[in-house]
C-alpha cells in the first residue's frame, strides 16, 4: 500500500496512476429498472451494460435525470424496495441480483463502495467521524473497536485530514464539506474495496475543493487498487481522470469508449452535443452551443430514438425505430446511432449543432 | 452544557413568571371572591369581608396585588384561600397524586406510543400501518372525559362485577385470539404463507393463553410464578438480542440471557427479602441488578461488548420487573378481600384510610392509577403515534440513512443506530409540548374520577372565585410544565451535537 | 466546462404566473377528491353539520322535526330511543326514526332535539375557536416570522408562555369570565388563547421563505414588506394556514366540549354537547342513551375535521406521500 505524497500537490494525473488489469470485476448486462407510480410506470433505466476491470476508471455522463445514479444504486442494492430491476449485475462472475441477502451485504461497504454526492447530508449528524468510519470496518470484521478506530485515522491520514487522531471524534457539522467529503472517501476506502462508485462527488463542492478531491480520489485508487467508476456532469474531469467513457441518455447507454476515441471521434450525436458544449481550442472564440430542448418523460417512451426531437440528424428511421448499441468503425467503440457514419464522414461533427442552433 | 443548562433555567423561570402574570390577571377578573359575603348584612359578614379584604389585598389594584403574591411567594407563602386557610398545606395533598398521574402517563404513553409509531413507520403502507393510522384518528378525536367515563362504566365497574366468576366466554377468547392473530399478520412482511403462519401462531398462543387464564380462574388470584418468569425473562433477552444484536455474533445474546437466567434463578431466595420491602429497598434492587448485568455483559460481550451490556442491563431490569409484579400480585387476593372485591378502583386516588404494607399500599396506587392513566393513554398515543411515524420516515429517506446502508450494516443497526437515534430528536419536542395537554387532560380525569388533586382542586375554587388556590395549583402545574420542557431540551441537546455544542 | 443543456424556463410574465396559480390551485382540488379519508370526512361533517341545522331549525328558520328541544313531554317507553336501523328481512323493526329516535331524558325532553341543538351549537363554537384562533396565530406568526429582532423575540417568548398554560386550565379561567355572555363570546375568547400552534407553523413557513429568492428580489426591489408579506409569502403559507385551521376547529369542540363537562364552558339555558354529557352522566346506568348519543356527535365531528385536515394536507404537500421505501 503507498501512503500519501506529503508537501505540495502536483496535479495528479491519470497517466501517473497504476495501469489497469485485464480482470473484470463488475460487469452490468442489460441492467433495467423501473418505478411504478401515480403517474405511471417509470422506466428509469432501460438497458445498460457496461463491464469495469481491474484498477480502471470508467467515467460515466448523462443530463440529469438520465438514470446514472439509479443504476448505480442498482449495482450498490440500494434502491427503494418498489423499484422492479432485471438485468445482471456481476460482481467477479457471481450475479449480485440473485445472492442472498447477507451475501450481497458482504459486499456493499466491503467490495463495492460508494461516494455520494452531498458530503453535507451523507454522514450521520448525531455520531462522531471516528465512529462513523470504525462502523465500516466493524460491519464486516469483527476485530477490537480500538483497532477498527486505528484504521479510520490511518484512512483519515491518507485523504489528507490533518491531526487525524484528533479529528475522530468531530462530528460531522464542525466538518468543512471538503473534509467531509474526505471523509466520505475515507470511508469508502477503508475496507480495501475492488470499486467505489462515486455518484458526482464533487457537485456539491467549491470548485476549488474539486480538484483536490478528485485528485485524491485517484491516489487513494492506487492505494487500495480500486477501480472507479466516476458519475459526473463534467466532460472535463472526465478527460482527466478516466479511462473510458459511457455516455447515457434518456435511461440507455449511447455510446461507450475510450475516453480518447471518444473525444476525438464522437459517433453519437448525443455526445457530439455534449463535446460541443465545452470550450475546446477548434472552437475559441465562439459561443458555446447548448443541446436545445429537454430530454423525453422517462413514462411512456415515444418510439423511435429518444433523442430524436433534439438531434439535428434525425430522420423518419430515427423516429420509428430505436437504435441499438453497435460497433463503429472501431472495435472497441459502441454507439447507439442509425447515422453515426455521417459524423464519420464530417471534418468537425459540432458543427451540426452550431448550424442548427444559429438558423433556429 | 453546564452553561446551556443555567441558561436555559434562567429563560424557563422567566417564562414561569410572565405566565403567573397573566394568569393572575385573568383569575383576578374572573369573579368577585366577596360576592357571597355580600348577600349577607350581618356585622360578622362585614368582619369577614373586611379581613378576606386584607387577606387577598383587594383593596389594591390587580399588578400591585400580583406583586403583593410574589413577594409572598418568594419568601415560600402561598397565601390564604377565602376562608383563611394556608394554601400550602392544600397543595401538598394535591400534587402528589396529580404529578404521578401526569408523569406515568406521559411517560407511557410517549413510549407507547413511539413504539408503535416507528413499527407503523417500517411497515408503511402496510395493514398494520392503514389500521393504527385510522386508529390515531379516533383516539384524537376522542374526548378524554368521555373516554374517561366509558372506562369508568364498562372496564371498572362491569370487570369487578365480572371478577366475581372470572371466566372468559369462548366467544370472546375467539374474537380476542382473531383479533391478536391479525395484528400479527399484519406487522409480518413478507409472502402470503407466513402471514398465515404468523396468523395461526399469534391466534393460537392468545387463544390457549386466554383460555388457561379462564380456566385457571386466574383473575380471581393472580400471580406469575417462578416458571412463568424464568420462561419469559429467557424469552425476552433472546427476543431483544435477535433485534439488537442478530444471530450472527451470540456474545450478546449470551450476555443477556445471562442476565435474565441470574434474575429469575434468584426468584427465590429473594421473596424474604422482598417481603418486607420499602421504596428504598426496591431502588437498591435495581441498582444492583444494573451493576450485576452491567459486568455480565461486560465480561460474555466479548468485542460486542457495547451491543451486551445494553441488553444484559435491559434483560436483568425486566426479569426484576417482572419478580417486582409477582411479588405485587402476591398481594392481590388480600387486597381485593380488602375492598369488597372491587379492586379497580373509580373514585379518588387512594382508598381512604387504606393501611398495609408496601405491596398492598402500592397496589392499592396502582388500581386507582389504572383508569385515569388508560385514559390519558389513550389520548396521548395517538399524538404520538403519528409524529413518530412522520419523524421516522423523514429520517428513513435521509442521505445518511442509504449511507449506512452503504457501508454495509445490517438493516437493524441502520434502523436502530441511523434512523431511530435521529427521528427521536424532534419527538423530544413534542414530548415537551404534549406535557401540558396531559396536565389539561387530567383536569377532566380528576373530575370524572374524583380525584382531589391539583385538576379538582382548581376547578372547585375557580368555581368558588378563590383566587390563591387557582393560582397555587397553577404555579404547581406551571413549574412542573416548564422543568419538563427543560429535562427535554436538555435530551434535545443530550441527542444532537449540534446543539450540544455550539 | 459543466454540462450544460438549455432547459425551457417559465416565463415569469404576470399571465404566467395566473397559469401556475390556477394549476397549483386545480392539483390541490384534485389531490383532495382522490383522497379517501377526506372525501369520508367531508361527507361526514355535512352529514352531521345539515341534520343539525335543518332538523331543528335555526334562529327563525323553521325545521322539518316537530319537537322543541326545550319543552318536556310524557315519557313513553321509559325513554328509550325508538330509532330503528336494522332492516326487518334481518329480524329488526325496520329503518324508521319513530316518536323519540334518541330517546327522552327523565323529564321527557325529546333527546334528538337536544342533541341536534347542542350540536348546532358546539358546531358553531368549534368553527369560531378555529377562526379566531388562525387569524390571531397567522398574524402573530406572520409578524414574527418575517421581521427580525425585538418582534420576533417578543412574540415568541410570549408563544412560549402560552405553552406554558395548559389549554384547559386558562380556558376555564377564561370560560368563568365569559361564560355568562354566552356561547358565541366564550368562542371568540377561546380563539384568543389557542392560536400558538398556529402561529408556530406558520412563523416556521415564514422563517424559511422569508430567505427564499423571490422574496430577496422582492426586497432588492424596495417593495414594501405589506406588499411582500400579502403578494409573495402569504399565498406560500396557505396549504399550512388552512390545514392548522381544520385541526384548530377539532381541537376546539374538543375544548369546548370539555370546558362545558366540567362546568366552564357553555351555561344552561344553552346547551352544548360537552353540556348534556356533563347533565346526564350520573344517568349512565340507567338512561345510557343520555350518555352515548351526544358523545358520538362529538366524535363525528372531530373525526370529520381531522380527515378533513388530512387530506388537506396531503394535497398541499404530497412530499409525504412519494411512493419511496
Ligand atoms: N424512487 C423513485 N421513484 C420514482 N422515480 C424515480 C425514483 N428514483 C429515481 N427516479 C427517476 O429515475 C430517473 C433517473 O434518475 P437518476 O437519479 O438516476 O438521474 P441522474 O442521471 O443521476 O441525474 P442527476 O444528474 O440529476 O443526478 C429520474 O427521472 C427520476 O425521477
Ligand atoms: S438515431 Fe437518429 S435521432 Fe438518434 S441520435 Fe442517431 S441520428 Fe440522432
Ligand atoms: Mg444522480
Amino acid at each position: 500500500m503507498t501512503t500519501s505524497k506529503q508537501g505540495v500537490h502536483i496535479g495528479r494525473r491519470l497517466s501517473d496512476s497504476k495501469r489497469p488489469g485485464e480482470t473484470e470485476i463488475l460487469k452490468v448486462e442489460n441492467l433495467q429498472v423501473s418505478f411504478p407510480t401515480e403517474d405511471g410506470l417509470v422506466q428509469a433505466v432501460r438497458g445498460v451494460s457496461y463491464t469495469v476491470r481491474e484498477r480502471e476508471v470508467l467515467g460515466i455522463v448523462g443530463e440529469s435525470g438520465s438514470g446514472k445514479s439509479v443504476s448505480s444504486m442498482a449495482v450498490m442494492g440500494l434502491l427503494p424496495k418498489s423499484a422492479r430491476i432485471s438485468g445482471s449485475i456481476r460482481y467477479r462472475g457471481e450475479d449480485v441480483l440473485t445472492m442472498s441477502e447477507r451475501k450481497r451485504r458482504g459486499l456493499r461497504g466491503r467490495k463495492i463502495a460508494m461516494v455520494f454526492q452531498d458530503p453535507m447530508t451523507a454522514l450521520n449528524p448525531v455520531h462522531t467521524i471516528g465512529d462513523q468510519l470504525a462502523e465500516a470496518v466493524l460491519a464486516h470484521d469483527l476485530i477490537p473497536r480500538k483497532d477498527a478506530l486505528a484504521r479510520a485515522k490511518e484512512m483519515l491520514d491518507l485523504v489528507g485530514i490533518p491531526q487525524a487522531e484528533a479529528r475522530l471524534r468531530s462530528y460531522p457539522h464542525e466538518f468543512s464539506g471538503g473534509m467531509r467529503q474526505r471523509a466520505m472517501i475515507a470511508m469508502a476506502i477503508i475496507n480495501n474495496p475492488d470499486v467505489i462508485i462515486a455518484d458526482e462527488p464533487t457537485t456539491a463542492l467549491d470548485v476549488t475543493v474539486q480538484a483536490q478531491i478528485l485528485e485524491k480520489l485517484l491516489e487513494v485508487k492506487d492505494a487500495v487498487d480500486a477501480a472507479i467508476v466516476l458519475i459526473t456532469h463534467d466532460l472535463g474531469v472526465i478527460a482527466g481522470m478516466a479511462h473510458r467513457i459511457l455516455v447515457m441518455y434518456a435511461g440507455k447507454p449511447v455510446e461507450i469508449g475510450e475516453v480518447d476515441q471518444v473525444f476525438a471521434r464522437p459517433r453519437m450525436p448525443y455526445t457530439v452535443g455534449l463535446l460541443g458544449s465545452i470550450p475546446s481550442a477548434t472552437v475559441s472564440g465562439e459561443r458555446l452551443q447548448p443541446i436545445k430542448g429537454t430530454p423525453p418523460s422517462l413514462i411512456n417512451l415515444p418510439p423511435g430514438c429518444p433523442f430524436s426531437p433534439r438531434c439535428p440528424l434525425a430522420d423518419d428511421q430515427c423516429r420509428t425505430a430505436e437504435p441499438p448499441m453497435a460497433e463503429t468503425e472501431s472495435g472497441t467503440q459502441l454507439a447507439a446511432c442509425h447515422h453515426w457514419s455521417k459524423l464519420a464522414e464530417a471534418t468537425d461533427p459540432t458543427a451540426f449543432f452550431r448550424t442548427n442552433s444559429e438558423t433556429s | 452544557m453546564l452553561a446551556f443548562i443555567a441558561r436555559r433555567l434562567a429563560i424557563s423561570s422567566l417564562v414561569l413568571l410572565a405566565a403567573t402574570f397573566i394568569m393572575f390577571v385573568l383569575v383576578a377578573l374572573s369573579g368577585d371572591p366577596l360576592a357571597d359575603l355580600r348577600e349577607q348584612s350581618t356585622p360578622q359578614a362585614q368582619a369577614q369581608m373586611a379581613a378576606r379584604i386584607k387577606a387577598l389585598r383587594l383593596d389594591v389594584p390587580i399588578p400591585v396585588r400580583y406583586f403583593g403574591w410574589l413577594t409572598d411567594l418568594f419568601r415560600g407563602d402561598l397565601g390564604v384561600d377565602k376562608s383563611g386557610h394556608a394554601v400550602s398545606s392544600q397543595l401538598a395533598l394535591a400534587t402528589t397524586a396529580t404529578l404521578q398521574l401526569v408523569v406515568i402517563a406521559t411517560l407511557l404513553g410517549a413510549f407507547i406510543g413511539i413504539m408503535i409509531g416507528v413499527v407503523s413507520a417500517l411497515r408503511q403502507y402496510s395493514s398494520f400501518d392503514h389500521g393504527i393510522t385510522f386508529a390515531a384518528f379516533v383516539c384524537f378525536s376522542l374526548p378524554v372525559f368521555w373516554v374517561a367515563t366509558m372506562l369508568k362504566q364498562y372496564m371498572a365497574i362491569e370487570f369487578n362485577d365480572w371478577l366475581r366468576d372470572p371466566v372468559i366466554p369462548l366467544w370472546v377468547i375467539g374474537l380476542v385470539a382473531v383479533f391478536a392473530g391479525l395484528v400479527w399478520a399484519s406487522i409480518y412482511k413478507g409472502r402470503w404463507k407466513g402471514k398465515l403462519t404468523t396468523f395461526a401462531i399469534g391466534f393460537a398462543v392468545t387463544a390457549v393463553v386466554l383460555y388457561a387464564l379462564s380456566a385457571s380462574h386466574w383473575f380471581a388470584d393472580p400471580g406469575l410464578g417462578f416458571p412463568f418468569i424464568l420462561v419469559v425473562s429467557l424469552a425476552a433477552a433472546a427476543g431483544a438480542s435477535t433485534l439488537v444484536a442478530g444471530w450472527e455474533n451470540l456474545q450478546p445474546m449470551y450476555a443477556a440471557l445471562a442476565s435474565a437466567g441470574v434474575g429469575a434463578l434468584l426468584y427465590q431466595p429473594l421473596q424474604p427479602v422482598l417481603s418486607d420491602a420499602n421504596l428504598l429497598s426496591i431502588l437498591g434492587l435495581a441498582l444492583l441488578t444494573i451493576v450485576v448485568s452491567w459486568v455480565l455483559g461486560h465480561t460474555l460481550g466479548g468485542l460486542l461488548r457495547r451491543q451486551a451490556i445494553p441488553l444484559a442491563v435491559f434483560s436483568g431490569l425486566l426479569t426484576g420487573g417482572l419478580i417486582f409484579v409477582d411479588r405485587i400480585l402476591q398481594a392481590w387476593h388480600s387486597y381485593t378481600v380488602s375492598v369488597r372485591n372491587r379492586p379497580v378502583a373509580t373514585i379518588g386516588s387512594e382508598t381512604p384510610n387504606y393501611s398495609g404494607d408496601f405491596w398492598h399500599v402500592s397496589l392499592d396506587s396502582a388500581m386507582h392509577l389504572l383508569l385515569p392513566t388508560l385514559a390519558l393513554i389513550l389520548i396521548g398515543l395517538a399524538g404520538h403515534s403519528r409524529y413518530s411515524r412522520a419523524s421516522m420516515l423523514e429520517v428513513m429517506n435521509q442521505d445518511y440513512v442509504r449511507t449506512a446502508r452503504a457501508k454495509g450494516l445490517p438493516e437493524r443497526t441502520v434502523i436502530i443506530k441511523h434512523a431511530f437515534r435521529n427521528g427521536m430528536i424532534p419527538i423530544t419536542t413534542i414530548l415537551a409540548l404534549d406535557f401540558a395537554g396531559v396536565f389539561s387532560g387530567a383536569v377532566v380525569t380528576e373530575h370524572v374520577f374524583g380525584w382531589r388533586g391539583l385538576g379538582a382542586m382548581f376547578t372547585k375554587s375557580l368555581k368558588e372565585v378563590d383566587p390563591t388556590p387557582v393560582m397555587g395549583c397553577f404555579l404547581v402545574a406551571g413549574a412542573a410544565i416548564v422543568i419538563w420542557n427543560m429535562v427535554a431540551d436538555i435530551a434535545y441537546a443530550y441527542l444532537d451535537p449540534r446543539i450540544r455544542l455550539s | 466546462m459543466t454540462l450544460n443543456t438549455e432547459h425551457a424556463e417559465p416565463t415569469a410574465a404576470p399571465q404566467g404566473m395566473a397559469v401556475t396559480a390556477r394549476t397549483q390551485r386545480q392539483l390541490v382540488t384534485r389531490r383532495f377528491f382522490r383522497h379517501k379519508g377526506a372525501l369520508f370526512g367531508l361527507a361526514l361533517f355535512l352529514f352531521v353539520f345539515v341534520l343539525a341545522f335543518t332538523s331543528i331549525g335555526f334562529g327563525p328558520l323553521p325545521g322539518w322535526w316537530d319537537k322543541p328541544w326545550t319543552g318536556s313531554g310524557t315519557i313513553l317507553d321509559r325513554g328509550r330511543p325508538t330509532l330503528s336501523v336494522i332492516p326487518e328481512f334481518l329480524g329488526g323493526s325496520g329503518i324508521h326514526l319513530g316518536e323519540h329516535p334518541f330517546g327522552q331524558d327523565n323529564l321527557g325532553k325529546d333527546y334528538f332535539a337536544l342533541t341536534m341543538r347542542g350540536a348546532q351549537i358546539s358546531i358553531i363554537v368549534a368553527l369560531a375557536i378555529g377562526l379566531v384562533s388562525t387569524f390571531v396565530g397567522t398574524v402573530i406568526g406572520a409578524l414574527a416570522g418575517y421581521f427580525r429582532g425585538w418582534i420576533e423575540s417578543a412574540l415568541m417568548r410570549l408563544t412560549d408562555v402560552m405553552i406554558t398554560i395548559p389549554v384547559l386550565i386558562i380556558g376555564a379561567v377564561v370560560g368563568q369570565i365569559a361564560g355568562n355572555l354566552g356561547p358565541y363570546f366564550l368562542a371568540l375568547m377561546l380563539g384568543v388563547i389557542t392560536w400558538t400552534s398556529v402561529a408556530r407553523l406558520v412563523r416556521g413557513q415564514f422563517l424559511s421563505l422569508r430567505e427564499k429568492e423571490f422574496v430577496e428580489a422582492a426586497q432588492a426591489v424596495g417593495t414594501s414588506s405589506r406588499r411582500i408579506i400579502f403578494k409573495h409569502i402569504m399565498p406560500n403559507t396557505l396549504g399550512v394556514i388552512i390545514v392548522s385551521a381544520t385541526l384548530a376547529v377539532s381541537s376546539g369542540i374538543l375544548l369546548e366540549t370539555a370546558l362545558s363537562f366540567i362546568g366552564f364552558g357553555v351555561r344552561p339555558p344553552d346547551t352544548s354537547l360537552g353540556q348534556l354529557i356533563q347533565t346526564y352522566r350520573s344517568a349512565m346506568v340507567t338512561r345510557p342513551w343520555l350518555f352515548w348519543w351526544p358523545g358520538i356527535f362529538i366524535i363525528a365531528i372531530a373525526l370529520s375535521v381531522n380527515f378533513i385536515g388530512d387530506g388537506l394536507r396531503d394535497a398541499f404537500d404530497p412530499r409525504q406521500n412519494r411512493v419511496r421505501n
